[in-house]
């Protein structure tokens, strides 16, 4: 009995591969394409970060102008509750008596209030 | 329905003393915020030797700037107004607009370039008071001449 034998040409290929078709572009065009559009935002980044700071200085030195206006007017408010507190103590009291160990003008804790409507 | 009627009570907390007569009297500047906002730059042109001084005069005065400064305080309030007088004959048009415009728009400066080039331009002639921003980079324009504004509602050239 003869010996089981190849086929004649031998056998087939075995198909150990998946033969699927590489869709798309080269995995390094898509990173390369990322970068790009990454540098673009940052490119528009920057320039808006820039651009908001000079609005935040203008904006800022906008305020410091006005800074002491708004200050000045404050302080002439509140001395003048000042004199009035004091005059009021005196008339009250008959003697102006210093609550606080300082020379330092210190805003009042406590507002007073007429008993009469004032305004 | 049990009726509740709003009760204000602010009004009973306000002490109106007037000021004691040995200080001198000064009107009060009274414009709005954003009057005030528009002429901001125009108000520290002309004044900054007053806000200054009155600044220093505050930070010299040891806690007693309240009181002590209020000669100072009475010069900035004075320089101010005669800077919001000086507009209003002069430029009254103008600073209506810009006012109104920043009004409307939360008072951001950057959406009211328009009318903030007519009325630095106006100013500029009449009272010659400039809109300088310290401290800004010299190698690029500054950002209140620069037509387009990129966080404007309308980015694109503004004038």
């Amino acid at each position: 009995m003869p010996q089981d034998m190849p086929p004649t040409g031998g056998y087939a290929q075995v198909q150990y591969k998946r033969n699927l078709p590489a869709r798309g572009f080269k995995p390094f065009y898509y990173m390369v394409g990322m970068h790009m559009i990454m540098a673009y935002g940052f490119y528009k980044y920057f320039h808006g970060v820039r651009e908001q700071r000079e609005l935040a200085r203008e904006k800022m030195w906008g305020r410091l102008y006005l800074t002491p206006l708004l200050q000045a007017e404050e302080d002439r408010d509140q001395v003048r509750r000042y004199y009035a507190d004091k005059a009021r103590e005196k008339e009250l009291l008959g003697s102006e008596q210093k609550v606080y160990n300082s020379d330092r003008f210190v805003r009042p804790t406590f507002a007073y209030t007429p008993s009469k409507v004032t305004q | 329905m049990a009726q509740r009627d709003p009760q204000f009570n602010q009004h009973v907390l306000v002490d109106t003393t007037p000021m004691p007569d040995h200080i001198p009297k000064v009107e009060e500047i009274g414009a709005t915020s954003a009057f005030l906002s528009s002429a901001a730059y125009f108000i520290g042109d002309r004044c900054k030797a007053f806000n200054d001084d009155f600044m220093k005069c505050k930070d010299e005065a040891n806690g007693r700037g309240e009181i002590e400064c209020l000669k100072e305080g009475r010069k900035v309030t004075r320089c101010a107004a005669s800077v919001i007088k000086d507009i209003n004959t002069h430029c009254l048009d103008q600073f209506k607009a810009h006012a109104d415009c920043l009004e409307n728009n939360n008072h951001y400066l950057f959406e009211c370039r328009k009318a903030e080039v007519s009325l630095n331009s106006c100013i500029f002639d009449k009272l010659g008071l400039k809109k300088t921003i310290p401290g800004a980079p010299e190698n690029q324009v500054p950002v209140h001449l620069r037509p387009k504004q990129k966080y404007a509602q309308y980015p694109g050239p503004q004038y």
